[in-house]
């Protein structure tokens, strides 16, 4: 894993952001620094944590825990969510533990506009993604 | 068992408190183990491609050196003839055969090594392929779980001791309030910036008498004058 790739990303970012016409806030997360956070202005209930090493650079922001979610359409909406995968644009569903997520990869290659889209377009995809599938969530307290 | 399935015997296993790691360090272990094996492995098939290229090198010096004798022998066997001496020549000939009889046994021994050898190369390119993949997918499992680590710092951030872990709709909604709230600001600020704007228009028209410039001080003080003349 390449520390020094990220921060390489990272400063991209934020040098780059305004031109795409969206505010990041963009910060180193864990002291191995390994995972930057970035957080879309308004929407920082949903940060995207970003990675970055030899075979790809990765984003992923989580959705929800299994918690929030209806025992009983635990099953639909899992499939629900495998069928809208492929239809969601350059972002996928997936799961990491408890957790439902959603993630985007990008060749370690990728320019600083290309990574800006990903990020953008992730951010709306989750959010999308919520409003699709809140049915099968719990009714919130 | 395929890459596929020992990944998801890591990934899985999960635990669900906050804080502890996700991935199961033990199957990574594992994982990373038969990598290093399959490392090893590769290597040992290298070292051995190496060797049975070395000995097919032998073979073909062998194949080739048969091939040279006999072209010779047979230019001897064909000298005998010509001199009338049948029984050199036959003792040529069978000599002949035996290198032929030979021959035939390196060419088997050669082609043999040729396919150990291609098939040596296919399960080196395979096996290298395999390690990339294992590599590559580790590293995407040790990364998730840092993600891991640090989605749950987040979390347990956010919530503080009273409120349970935030909800994906609650928050969605908060945004959406928000991303209302900006609009709404937005659409007023462009209101009353048409606002202005259609007073300066006002007030333009009026200047150029367009527009009843509206009741003036004066023009009520007249007014006054004349209702009270009528009374």
């Amino acid at each position: 894993m390449s520390t020094e790739k990220l921060a390489q990303l990272m400063k991209d970012l934020a040098e780059n952001q305004t031109s795409h016409g969206i505010s990041l806030s963009v910060e180193m997360f864990d002291t191995e620094n390994k995972v930057a956070c970035i957080k879309v202005e308004d929407r920082e209930e949903f940060p995207i944590y970003m990675t970055a090493d030899e075979g790809q650079i990765l984003c992923i922001s989580y959705l929800f825990g299994d918690e929030q979610v209806d025992p009983d359409k635990r099953t639909a909406m899992v499939e629900a969510m495998l069928m809208m995968n492929v239809s969601i644009p350059l972002s996928a569903f997936s799961k990491i533990g408890d957790q439902y997520i959603m993630f985007g990869a990008l060749s370690p290659k990728a320019s600083i506009d290309e990574l800006l889209h990903e990020i953008e377009l992730l951010s709306d995809n989750v959010l999308e993604a919520i409003e699709a599938v809140s049915d099968y969530l719990k009714e919130a307290a | 068992m395929g890459i596929f399935n020992k990944l998801l015997s890591a990934v899985r296993g999960g635990a669900t408190e906050v804080g502890e790691a996700i991935v199961d360090s033990q199957a990574i272990r594992i994982l990373e183990q038969e990598i290093r094996d399959s490392k090893k492995a590769l290597n040992d098939a290298k070292t051995g491609l190496t060797s049975i290229m070395a000995e097919k090198m032998g073979v073909d010096r062998k194949v080739k050196d048969l091939g040279e004798k006999i072209t010779e022998h047979e230019t001897y066997a064909i000298q005998a003839i010509d001199k009338g001496d049948e029984s050199l020549a036959l003792d040529i000939a069978n000599k002949i055969a035996e290198f032929e009889h030979e021959l035939t046994i390196q060419q088997g021994i050669r082609d043999g090594y040729d396919s150990k050898v291609a098939s040596l190369k296919k399960m080196i390119r395979q096996s290298e392929r395999n390690i990339q993949a294992m590599d590559r997918e580790v590293s995407v499992v040790k990364t998730t779980a840092k993600v891991q680590k640090a989605n749950d710092l987040a979390s347990a951030k956010f919530s503080g001791s009273n409120s349970s872990l935030r909800s994906a709709t609650d928050s969605l909604e908060r945004i959406k309030e928000r991303q209302q709230k900006r609009e709404d600001q937005a659409s007023a600020a462009m209101e009353l910036h048409a606002d202005e704007n259609g007073d300066d228009l006002q007030a333009k028209l009026k200047n150029a008498g367009i527009v009843n410039s509206g009741n003036s001080g004066s023009s009520i003080l007249d007014r006054l004058k004349k209702q009270k003349g009528q009374s």
